[in-house]
């Protein structure tokens, strides 16, 4: 009853003090890019994300310390070993002015299993079953453990909005990449921000959308600026010299400026993105021999690669699960040790050491080329010497493509925020079939991974996957099936009064509704 | 008291590490009306005068000491705001070459009115226009209406130094400067500019300074003469006494070294006074030498026959043939050229005659025609091989002694170049042979370890012609090979090709507007106008009796050393 | 001059021609753009699919074909980025790099010729080898570092000008917006002008100076003395004119080349151009906009060229172009 009543008398004062700080609040934001479009199926991309959170509410969210948080579902229960159910909130209005309902979320993802982007992510659903205007199913095919992973992922459109045909014919809900549609270029979503103006790779202002269902939130943000600024240098210049209000990303290079000035601040928070390098088996057969491997691995010393080349602006990892992942194995530790790697490199007969080409993009990751030159000169000490070639992502992806080089980076998010993914991309044998593997440029191959990674996707039981996973990550250690880096950080720059902390998150998209401006 | 007055007069260039004296106590007075001519070769200082009575001197010229009075205004005191109102007003000028004297990017008018506003008390640009329309009428423009509207470059070379002199007159100046006022322009245009100053001298009692280097000019238009060797005055005289009896030495070496007009003379008398060649040259026995062992004659009297060679330039360009416009620069000329011989060929400048020389050498291709030598078709002939060995018999000598060698390549380098690349000796030989060509040529095989610009005019000549004797030529085409060279190094010059010539047995195309220097050289002429050979005569013939209506008016008009100007007596001393 | 015009249209055609054709034939390492188009995640399958709705899978040839067909009819593809036709995207970016280019031009003219007469008439004034000293320094800082420079020291320390963007333009006609007619947009255009500007003035001061020394040597200059004119006349007017002869055909080409020099201002100053939409087009694989875009690039050098040609034309009597009889 105590309890109670001081809970009421909390969130009666956080009114008041929203009310108090109602008044009209710009927000003049910098990202390095701007959404490449407004059909938020479209592409499946960090941008892309950023504006759904912006302009659209997704069933659930994950919160900061990755639990999940219902938004536009005020509950959900699993009702078998393949249905969910979601309670979805009543009184939900999309921009355009009609109400939300369930046939809303069953249009949704209907046009989710269409889109080439996310099709891949609902593969293992079968349907979103309207049990009545509020009230959903999501059937999977199977038993499956990452029901409310993927939920994160259904933002409902307005249906009614984006059925029918636009002014030149075409159908208002079609999805497409490579030209202009309706749904690209206009946008009817229940979030937090409208959009007012749009001038691509120019400026897109938002403006509070004011019959916005979430009357409880914090966030004060009245209008918000939102222009791409390319360059980090001028980005970084445009917050200090108080033309915007937020920036991000921040590179590290850049730390030391914004904390040495007296009206910004710099958050950053450890990410979930692995960088790694993989060591192509086919191309060599060195590198079949797993002796070769652990050299290998032992010669990086990633940790000096983070304090060094990363100015501490990442997290030295040996295996890919992030914490807060369930495949996480804490026991796993960086194990950069010389003389351990010239002693296994003798025992594999290769004390003499070889040549092997290496590719890295110069462009994709947080100081990528620098950090393969630091491992191809680390790899010299071992007697393995690397011709190393850096490229912009746009000629490095088709290399990737062709497994160009010995030796490859690639650095991985995962989209469902499960170890699984990163096993099906990275790990998993090859198959043009099943599509798994599709980035395992190393070819390693273990049926034990192969196997425990689909056996853990029908694993519902959570305490059981996680030793699943757990043993996975354990097998790739041990076999050395690749050579971790680290897991890049995130970082975002903001004015004092912008009190960004609360509505940042290690997946990258800010919940700008809830922001505090003061 | 005299016009102009100049006492010791010393002009000095100082430099950082030492001075030069380009004028050393020069003194001379000039009377209204009288026309003095100043005359010396390049670098004889007297240039230097005429701007340095103005005070045009570039920097870091300065008149060091002496005294220059214009009708006793001493104006070498004169600061800059003075000298202004004597620039123009009271002193003409007249510069050697009328194609960069003029503005080319205003109109006549534009420049001759701002001098007439600058220069005399009138404000009003009309009646400026006025005064500068009956100028032109006065220095025989026609149409001065029309054509005061138009640009420089639409006037032809006359022309233009006509609008120089109305511009020089248009200050109403009490002396006029001109600065070599004929030394760009043809013969027929350098008698009537010439006739054109001294008449509005004479009628306008204006002073005149006459700078030039050319002895007929002086002779045909000066009262007298002053003569300047390095800087010094050396004699003053009446031009009638400077030409016919000069007292000192340089002055009469000089005159020696001016080719006649009248008399064929076999080599230019020795002008050791103003350039000596190098002492101690090997003496080559050309028999014997490499050099003289050429090719031998197949027969046939004639070296180098040419039939109707015609060629034309397109001067405007047009997608459709009929409205494209041409330049016949040659039509239909045919020459011989024996065995042996030296064949002028004379003709103003366009005439066509050094687009015949390139064609000859094979810079140029003609449209159609004919050209033989030794009997070999050199036009349309498939046998490259062929053609191209009968080229190597073919040397050319330009007339630009500074832009036709190499800068970045060593003496020797330049005249090795040919024997190299075709291959004439063995490699171990070469050196010896250029070292034998320089010797030839009078500069001495030392010089050939340094580069063009360490040499003079006369020099780099030398080295063009060491050079074009290199591929041991049959036929020597020599474009006006002395026409940018002072007249005593022309003299040692041509006395080079012609001791050459009887060594070597060459047979040479000798290309030259001047008349006096094709009579001392050629054995055979042919005149050429507007692409076409008018007359072709032995030398003395054509001299002696022209048949051309053409050749007879080039002749008279022909600045003759023996025809001193004399109607009237000069108004000096 | 209808012929000269002709030639010049003959011209810009060929040349736009053998941009398009050398753009396919380096088209495969320009990179693959449904990298940036899809998700990393995107099965091979569908990026399979998608390449060939794009029309990416079929021969060079073939897709050469397909676009000289369309261009013909005034199409010249569609940015993938975009999606828009890539001329309607050129010439929405068009404004604002004509607008950086006139604006750094103007300060070019007005300054190098001042300055490069000045060092011309004095050259051994203080200030002249002062102004040359400088020239030299000028010419050998990047560009992208005297922006950043600029910014750190006008936007971030004093806060007197903005650091990025056009700011507030004002609509003129259609999709150009100026940024010359008001103060915030006249602000935001200040240093990203003398940052392009920057590259180029050195160097025209350097040819002023040089031109004009050699004018001033000539015969009609000292002439123009002989005849009894003052400085003023004989630098002005005509030392100065002539002295222009050779910096328009020089620093009217030079103009051109500053249009491609705006890629480097353009991404520092985040300056929405068609700089810096090239430069992103490169980094996107994005095909189409960057052939259009070359293309368009190409012609505008034959306009530049053109426009030069026409201008040296009329100041110079003896070139006959523009038809005036003789």
């Amino acid at each position: 009853m105590k309890n109670r009543f001081l809970l009421i008398t909390c969130l009666l004062t956080a009114s008041l003090l929203s009310v108090s700080t109602v008044s009209a609040k710009d927000l003049r934001m910098a990202y390095d890019a701007d959404p490449v479009t407004l059909d938020i199926h479209e592409q499946l991309s960090g941008g892309v994300l950023q504006l759904s959170h912006m302009s659209f509410d997704p069933l659930i969210r994950w919160t900061k310390d990755l639990a999940f948080e219902p938004r536009l579902a005020t509950s959900f229960q699993r009702l078998n070993a393949t249905t969910v159910r979601f309670n979805l909130r009543k009184g939900v209005k999309f921009h355009s002015g009609n109400m939300m309902t369930a046939e809303d979320f069953k249009w949704t993802f209907n046009r989710l299993k269409e889109s080439p982007d996310f099709k891949g992510i609902f593969t293992n659903f079968a349907a979103l079953n309207v049990v009545d205007d509020h009230t959903i199913d999501l059937v999977t095919t199977g038993p499956y453990p990452l029901v409310l992973h993927t939920a994160t992922y259904i933002f409902p459109l307005d249906s009614k909005f984006y059925t029918g045909t636009d002014a030149n014919g075409n159908d208002k809900a079609a999805i497409v990449k490579n030209g202009a549609s309706f749904a690209s270029t206009h946008l009817s979503g229940t979030g937090p921000f409208k959009i007012v103006s749009r001038e691509q790779g120019v400026k897109v202002v938002f403006e509070r959308f004011a019959d916005y269902w979430d009357k409880k939130s914090p966030g004060n943000v009245d209008r918000i600026v939102f222009t791409p600024i390319k360059d980090e240098q001028t980005r970084v210049a445009a917050l200090l010299s108080g033309d915007v209000d937020f920036i991000a990303p921040v590179s590290p290079n850049d730390f030391d400026q914004i904390r040495a000035s007296s009206n910004s601040e710099l958050i950053t928070m450890p990410g979930t993105r692995i960088i790694t390098f993989q060591l192509n088996q086919e191309r060599r057969p060195e590198f079949r021999d797993q002796r070769v491997r652990m050299a290998i691995v032992h010669a990086v010393n990633n940790d000096a690669i983070v304090q060094k080349i990363m100015k501490g602006f990442a997290t030295t990892a040996a295996q890919m699960s992030p914490p807060g992942y369930l495949g996480h194995n804490p026991k796993l530790k960086p194990r950069y040790d010389l003389d351990l790697a010239k002693k296994l490199m003798k025992d594999a007969g290769y004390a003499n050491g070889f040549s092997v080409t290496m590719m890295a993009p110069n462009n994709r990751y947080v100081n990528d080329d620098k950090i393969a030159q630091a491992v191809a000169a680390m790899l010299s000490k071992i007697n393995i010497k690397v011709d190393l070639q850096t490229m912009p992502k746009a000629q490095y992806w088709p290399s990737f493509d062709d497994r160009a080089a010995d030796i490859m980076m690639i650095g991985w998010h995962s989209d469902t925020e499960d170890s699984a993914n990163f096993y099906e991309f990275l790990a998993m044998t090859p198959d043009k079939a099943t599509g798994m593997g599709a980035y395992n440029s190393g070819n390693y191959s273990s049926s034990f991974v192969d196997e425990q990674t689909m056996k853990a996707n029908m694993e519902t039981d959570t305490a059981k996957r996680a030793e699943m996973l757990q043993a996975i990550e354990t097998k790739l250690f041990q076999d050395a099936a690749f050579i971790p880096l680290h897991w890049q950080n995130l970082a975002w720059a903001a004015h004092k009064g912008v009190n960004l902390d609360p509505v940042i998150n290690a997946l990258n998209f800010p919940y700008l509704g809830d922001l505090v401006v003061k | 008291m005299p016009l102009l007055s100049i006492k010791n007069l010393s002009i000095e260039f100082p430099s950082r590490y030492e001075t030069d004296y380009a004028v050393e106590d020069v003194s001379f007075d000039l009377e209204a009306g009288e026309i003095l001519g100043l005359v010396g070769e390049s670098g004889a200082g007297k240039s230097t005068i005429g701007n340095g009575i103005v005070q045009l001197l570039s920097p870091p010229g300065r008149v060091s000491r002496g005294e220059i009075y214009l009708n006793d205004n001493k104006i070498s005191d004169f600061n800059e705001q003075q000298i202004l109102k004597v620039r123009g007003s009271r002193v003409g000028f007249i510069f050697q070459d009328p194609m960069t004297s003029l503005n080319p990017l205003f109109t006549v008018e534009n420049q001759m009115v701002e001098t007439i506003l600058t220069n005399l008390d009138i404000d009003d640009a009309g009646e400026a226009k006025k005064i500068a329309i009956d100028l032109l009428a006065q220095v025989g423009i026609p149409d001065p209406e029309v054509r005061i509207k138009q640009f420089p470059h639409q006037f032809s070379g006359g022309m233009r130094q006509r609008v120089v002199i109305a511009i020089a007159l248009s200050g109403e100046p009490e002396l006029l400067i001109a600065d070599e006022p004929t030394t760009a322009l043809d013969v027929s245009v350098q008698d009537q500019i010439l006739s054109l100053i001294r008449k509005l001298c004479k009628e306008r009692q204006v002073g005149c300074l006459l700078v030039t280097h050319d002895m007929g000019v002086i002779a045909n238009i000066t009262d007298r003469v002053a003569v300047m060797y390095r800087g010094k005055l050396v004699e003053l005289g009446s031009t009638r006494q400077i030409l016919t009896a000069p007292v000192h030495d340089y002055t009469r070496s000089l005159i020696s070294a001016v080719p006649r007009s009248s008399v064929r003379i076999d080599r230019f008398p020795l002008v050791e006074y103003i350039e000596t060649t190098a002492k101690g040259l090997k003496q080559i026995d050309v028999s014997t030498h490499w050099l003289g062992q050429s090719k031998k004659h197949s027969g046939g009297e004639n070296l180098l026959e040419i039939e109707n060679l015609n060629l034309s330039f397109i001067t405007q360009d047009a997608i459709l043939a009929r409205n494209r416009r041409y330049l016949q620069a040659t039509s239909d000329v045919n020459l011989q050229i024996k065995q042996g011989e030296t064949f002028g060929l004379v003709g103003e400048s366009g005439s066509g005659k050094s687009t015949i020389a390139r064609m000859v050498a094979g810079l140029q291709q003609p449209d159609s025609g004919s050209i033989r030598f030794d009997g070999v078709e050199l036009i349309g002939n498939p046998n490259r091989e062929a053609v191209q060995q009968i080229r190597l018999q073919m040397q050319m000598v330009f007339q630009n002694p500074y832009s036709s060698l190499n800068g970045r390549m060593k003496v020797n380098d330049i005249i090795a170049e040919p024997i190299r690349f075709h291959r004439l000796t063995p490699a171990d030989q070469v050196s010896g042979i250029v070292g034998d060509l320089l010797d030839h040529v009078g500069l001495g095989r030392q010089m050939g370890r340094r580069y063009p610009h360490e040499f003079s005019g006369g020099q780099r000549q030398r080295i063009s012609i060491a050079r074009a004797l290199a591929c041991r030529p049959r036929l020597l085409i020599c474009d006006e090979p002395t026409s940018a060279l002072d007249v005593s190094v022309q003299a040692q010059i041509l006395n080079l090709l012609k001791d050459l010539q009887d060594e070597l047995g060459l047979t040479m195309l000798f290309i030259s507007h001047d008349l006096p220097v094709i009579r001392q050289m050629c054995d055979r002429v042919a005149i050429m106008r507007h692409g076409r050979i008018l007359e072709t005569a032995d030398s003395e013939a054509f001299f002696e009796t022209p048949q051309n209506e053409y050749s007879i008016e080039l002749l008279s008009l022909m600045p003759r050393f023996d025809r001193i100007y004399e109607n009237e007596p000069a108004a000096g001393p | 001059m209808i012929q000269f015009l002709i030639k010049r249209v003959l011209q810009a055609a060929l040349v736009m021609f053998i941009i398009s054709m050398f753009c396919f034939s380096i088209q495969d390492s320009l990179g693959d753009p449904t990298r940036e188009m899809a998700a990393m995640s995107m099965s091979d399958a569908e990026r399979d699919n998608l390449r060939e709705r794009m029309g990416l899978n079929d021969s060079l040839l073939v897709q050469y074909g397909r676009f000289v067909t369309r261009a013909l009819k005034g199409d010249l593809g569609t940015s993938y980025f975009f999606k828009e036709p890539t001329l309607d995207v050129i010439l929405k970016k068009l404004p604002a790099t004509l607008e950086l280019v006139i604006a750094a031009s103007f300060l070019i003219i007005t300054i190098s010729i001042p300055l490069g007469v000045f060092c011309a008439i004095k050259p051994r004034h203080w200030f002249s080898r002062f102004t040359m000293a400088v020239s030299v320094i000028g010419i050998s800082i990047p560009v992208f570092l005297t922006a950043l420079g600029m910014i750190f020291l006008f936007s971030v320390t004093l806060r007197w000008m903005p650091s990025f963007g056009r700011g507030e333009t004002v609509q003129v006609w259609g999709s150009w917006s100026t940024n010359f007619l008001s103060w915030d947009g006249f602000i935001h255009i200040v240093m990203p002008a003398i940052a392009l500007s920057s590259i180029m003035l050195p160097l025209f001061i350097r040819l002023v100076r040089a031109e004009m020394l050699e004018v001033l040597s000539s015969e009609y200059v000292k002439f123009a003395r002989a005849k009894g004119l003052s400085d003023g006349p004989v630098y002005l007017k005509h030392a100065l004119k002539n002295t222009m002869l050779p910096v328009i055909t020089v620093g009217g080409v030079q103009i051109g080349i500053m249009v491609a020099y705006t890629i480097l201002t353009e991404s520092v100053f985040q300056w929405p151009g068609m700089g810096f939409m090239f430069l992103e087009a490169v980094n996107r694989s994005d095909i189409p906009l960057i052939t259009a875009y070359i293309m368009f690039v190409g012609l505008v050098f034959v306009v530049v060229n053109t426009l030069v040609d026409l201008l040296y034309g009329i100041i110079n009597p003896m070139v006959d172009l523009v038809g005036r009889r003789q």
